[in-house]
């Protein structure tokens, strides 16, 4: 160093380097983390300096990438990955809230035993704990796996676990999914383009957007990467179109130019009507499969005027690139496979299948021979069949609150009662970690290594990689390092990042790669620094809806709820929260965040039109009792100026009686007054459920933002 | 007697002239999804306040998304969503009236400084607010452990009395500085960031300077679409609202 090498010149040369060093990954060396003395900092850690991880968002299963800023082994904030093809840099409110999920008062500290129901958790230890794992497998006949939607590598991992020992296949379920209706579009997929593949929507490129139901800027699919693709819309070269046709006014539906309240079940009688008017002015005849439909019946049952079908095909007509969206409150009907396979024949007929603006098969993501759906309702009652018939002797759970997310009509709880042993894999004592025998706590997300395969909301085909941005906080242990323990020789890997590796390594010498390396050590130190793996170019596919336009659809109108006299009935209309969606309630800040659209923080609601309201003496804030047939819940009303007056609504995410602090006995969980009732597709056709409204003459006021008026005296009886 | 001299409290701005940091959020793409809430609550060490408080007004949010109704059912519409933070005026209702200079401006950023450990809590700038995005802490809210792990060391952790509100990411703008001054270069557009715009999905949010008229908000706020809020009381926001258009074809 010479003379003139200041101080200042040195503080320079650091810098840069902090800059080049934004992006940092764990070399090969570094692959286990333990803890360290401060005198020994971790590597690339230095005092004062942030270092910046990337990994995988857990908060629910689209696979955004994740930059975390680290502070002397503390994680402080969640930022986007801008590599990463699926968000490219921004992040949702649950993915900015995930931190409160890590830092969490009320996680599960150590592997424990407990009574079912009692929430006094007694200590165990790793070792006993991998020990009655061992014992689960050595009857592999009556073990049954029940996994979340997230994370992918871990349900690989069992799926692999379940074949050495001879157990029946994993299943997966999140509430989402059931929302989605996924079970439905996938089979509607099989149906009119041959396959059961995920479909893209590329609105990002149309010019016309109708979309039933899709709540595609909340929850729906990937809801970073369709945003993205709205704002694209809208600030293309021309401003696109959008219309949304839906019982009440969303978030999304606050975005569109023209919205339009539908009666919930009639989606599949305006899509055929729109199909008929579209293709009978375009070419002067109406395909088959649309062709049995009665415009005036269409309207009587759904609500629309005759203008508002002339309007839309009016619409259609004139657009360029228009397409349509399959939302999943639409599928989740009675009859919601021929709506499902009716709005895909509509796509077909505007010939926008794997054309710009259009919709796409997603390619299949690496390392999957096949999309694994999630269990659709039919497939869970399933598995309640087999737990009631005394085939389960042990059910292993992890990312998943079936207890909650599922509808109780399907009779989980009692079926639980039938297995002789539950273990959770819960980082939150959640209502089904209460309800098992063990909990041998996972680590949070960010603790956590793993892989998300990206299949609903990019072209490319993209690996999400996880890995860990701290040091586990608590006495947890990843539960893929508990199953590989517990299966011992049957598996062929020392631990989870050997399993990992073994995976990842079919991709090193993948072609189109963003990166490539040598080796996979070089490999897998990029899989870290990137967060994750993606090819360079989409490979989404054009679907080919051959002869489909020649497949009859028919549909009913949707029994009409009784409006007159003193059992007046309400069709119900349940969605997700778009703040909390099926995990975000135990985060406190996710639960101060203002409802989009009423603006309610901290409860649930019921959102009732003001007029219906009026007829029935009830105002804002009054305890209503809703019963369905399934069950009732007692919740505060919204008197909600968009929403059909047919029509009442209750958002999911709230009603818990576990999970932490934040959660627990606040607001209602909509799923109680769920019927059992599925669809054609095996999809939870929770859409047509009636309700009865009771006065219970309680008010219980509503902490909104939109209003400081109302809340005096909260709390108190009234 | 000589007249003592009375410091200079308010800003020297002079109309017309740019302010170097500035905002312009686009209500068509805003989707109201609340990332940049949670975002600058995240990145601010902001803290809950719970279900009652937050029910009598006492969020501590320096974001709000706000929406209103527009006629009745059917023909009812809400109006487009707009992320209101403090628009940071060239001439600020707050600054004059806080009897213990801690609403200042800061000649270097030329933004609306809260100096937290001169607040003592007279509420005068938030009372004088016309967008009321100031907020107080009536208390000192609980944050369990572990959760103070997570604050962001780069910001103040506030206390009972005192009043705070967006600072347009400060500590955000002063490490692009820093790096840039390192690297002996201006900052370069869409460097530093706010955590609100960093969020968007939709990227409605865009920051960066107002002095340099090629950068991205300069454009933005140049837009014909683009208003500012309450102008006619001549605070001279620095946050543009670009309002929506329609479709020629199908609209």
């Amino acid at each position: 160093m010479t003379d003139s090498f200041t101080r200042r010149d040195f503080l320079k040369v650091m810098g840069a380097g902090a800059a080049a060093t934004v992006l940092t990954g764990c070399g090969p060396a570094s692959r286990y983390v333990t803890r360290e003395p401060y005198t020994k900092m971790p590597e690339y850690t230095y005092n004062g300096q942030s270092t910046y991880y990337a990994t995988t968002c857990r908060e629910c299963a689209a696979g955004c990438g994740l930059i975390l800023r680290t502070h002397q082994g503390r994680a402080i904030k969640a930022e986007g990955n801008k590599f990463h093809p699926l968000n490219q840099g921004k992040t949702c409110a649950r993915g900015q809230a995930t931190l409160h999920g890590m830092y969490n008062p009320d996680r599960v500290q150590f592997p424990a035993q407990h009574a079912r129901g009692d929430a006094t958790l007694t200590e165990m230890d790793w070792d006993a704990a991998i020990a009655v794992v061992q014992k689960a497998l050595q009857d592999p006949q009556g073990t049954q796996f029940l996994l979340g939607t997230a994370s992918d590598h871990l349900f690989d991992l069992v799926t692999d676990v379940c074949q050495a020992v001879g157990a029946p296949s994993p299943l997966r379920f999140g509430a989402l999914s059931m929302f989605e209706a996924r079970a439905t579009l996938g089979e509607a997929s099989r149906a009119v383009f041959g396959k059961p593949d995920l479909l893209f929507f590329d609105i990002a490129n149309a010019d016309l957007v109708i979309s039933f139901g899709a709540n595609f800027l909340e929850t729906w699919l990937s809801p970073v990467a369709y945003t993205r693709g709205y704002a694209q819309m809208r600030r293309g070269d021309v401003r696109g179109h959008f219309v949304q046709l839906e019982p009440r006014l969303s978030e999304t539906a606050a975005k569109a130019d023209e919205w339009y309240p539908l009666l919930p079940g009639a989606e599949g009688l305006v899509v055929s009507a729109l199909g008929k008017l579209f293709a009978e002015q375009k070419f002067g005849v109406a395909p088959a499969a649309f062709e049995m439909v009665d415009l005036a019946a269409a309207a009587e049952a759904s609500g629309l005027t005759l203008e508002q079908f002339e309007r839309l095909a009016a619409l259609l007509l004139r657009a360029e690139r228009p397409v349509i969206l399959p939302g999943g409150a639409a599928l989740a009907q009675a009859e919601g496979l021929e709506t499902a396979k009716a709005i895909l024949t509509l796509n077909a007929l505007l010939d926008n299948l794997g054309k710009a603006g259009g919709v796409f098969h997603t390619p299949a993501a690496p390392l999957a021979d096949s999309y694994h759906r999630p269990a659709s309702a039919a497939e869970i009652s399933a598995l309640v069949k087999r737990m009631n018939a005394g085939e389960v002797n042990t059910l292993l759970v992890h990312g998943v609150n079936p207890l909650f997310e599922l509808p109780a009509a399907l009779g989980l709880e009692a079926a639980l009662q039938k297995v002789k042993t539950v273990i959770s894999f819960a980082t939150f004592p959640d209502e089904t970690a209460l309800a098992a025998d063990y909990i041998f706590p996972d680590h949070h997300g960010l603790e956590s290594w793993g892989y998300q395969r990206v299949q609903t909301g990019a072209g490319q085909s993209a690996l999400s990689g996880s890995q860990p941005v701290v040091v586990p906080y608590y006495n947890t242990r990843a539960t893929a390092d508990v199953l590989i323990a517990a299966a011992g020789d049957a598996l062929p890997f020392k631990d989870e990042v050997e399993f990992l590796q073994s995976k990842v390594a079919a991709l090193v010498e993948a072609p189109g790669g963003f990166y490539s390396a040598a080796d996979l050590p070089s490999f897998w130190a990029l899989f870290q620094q990137y967060g994750g793996w993606w090819q360079n170019d989409s490979s989404a596919s054009a679907p080919s809806a051959a002869g489909a336009l020649e497949k009859k659809l028919t549909f009913h109108a949707p029994e009409a709820a009784h409006a007159e006299g003193e059992h007046e009935e309400f069709s119900l209309y349940v969605y997700p929260s778009p703040i909390l969606a099926e995990a975000g309630a135990n985060k406190p800040w996710l639960q101060e965040i203002a409802d989009p659209t009423t603006t309610v923080m901290w409860n649930s609601w019921l959102e009732m039109n003001p007029e219906t309201a009026h007829h029935l003496g009830i105002e804002d804030d009054d305890v209503v009792r809703v019963i369905s047939p399934a069950g009732e819940v007692e919740v505060s009303v919204y008197r909600y100026p968009a929403i059909r007056p047919d029509v009442v609504a209750i958002p999911f995410g709230q009603g818990h009686t576990a999970y932490g602090r934040y959660a627990e006995n606040r607001g209602v969980n909509p799923a109680l007054l769920f019927s059992a009732e599925t669809n054609a597709a095996g999809d939870l056709a929770f859409g047509g459920v009636k309700v009865k409204i009771e006065k219970t003459g309680k008010k219980r006021p509503l902490s909104r933002l939109e209003s400081k008026m109302g809340v005096y005296g909260f709390g108190e009886e009234h | 007697m000589a007249i003592p001299k009375i410091p200079e409290f308010k800003a020297e701005w002079k109309e017309g002239e740019e302010g170097r940091w500035g905002m312009a959020v686009d209500m068509d793409l805003c989707t109201g999804c609340q990332a940049c809430v949670v975002a600058c609550s995240m990145e601010n060490n902001v803290p809950f306040v719970g279900e009652a408080e937050a029910g009598y007004g006492r969020s501590l949010g320096w974001i709000r998304v706000e929406r209103l109704w527009e006629g009745q059912y059917p023909e009812v519409k809400m109006t487009p969503y707009q992320p209101v933070m403090c628009q940071q005026c060239g001439s600020a209702p707050c600054e004059p009236v806080c009897p213990v200079f801690a609403t200042v401006h800061s000649q270097a950023e030329q933004l609306n400084v809260q100096v937290y450990n001169r607040c003592v809590g007279t509420r005068y700038c938030a009372n004088n607010c016309p967008y009321v995005v100031r907020v107080f802490n009536w208390a000192d809210f609980d944050r369990p452990d572990p959760l103070p792990n997570q604050f962001n060391p780069d910001v103040t952790v506030r206390r009972r009395g005192v009043m705070e509100k967006c600072t347009f990411c400060i500590q955000r703008i002063h490490r692009a500085e820093d790096q840039a001054k390192a690297e002996g270069r201006e900052v370069l557009d869409g460097e530093a960031q706010p955590a609100c715009a960093q969020a968007c999905p939709a990227d409605a949010i865009v920051f960066g300077r107002l002095d340099d008229p090629e950068s991205r908000v300069s454009k933005l706020s140049r837009s014909n679409r683009g208003s500012h809020l309450l102008e006619e009381l001549g605070t001279q926001p620095r946050v543009t609202y670009l309002k929506g258009g329609s479709n020629d074809r199908l609209g």
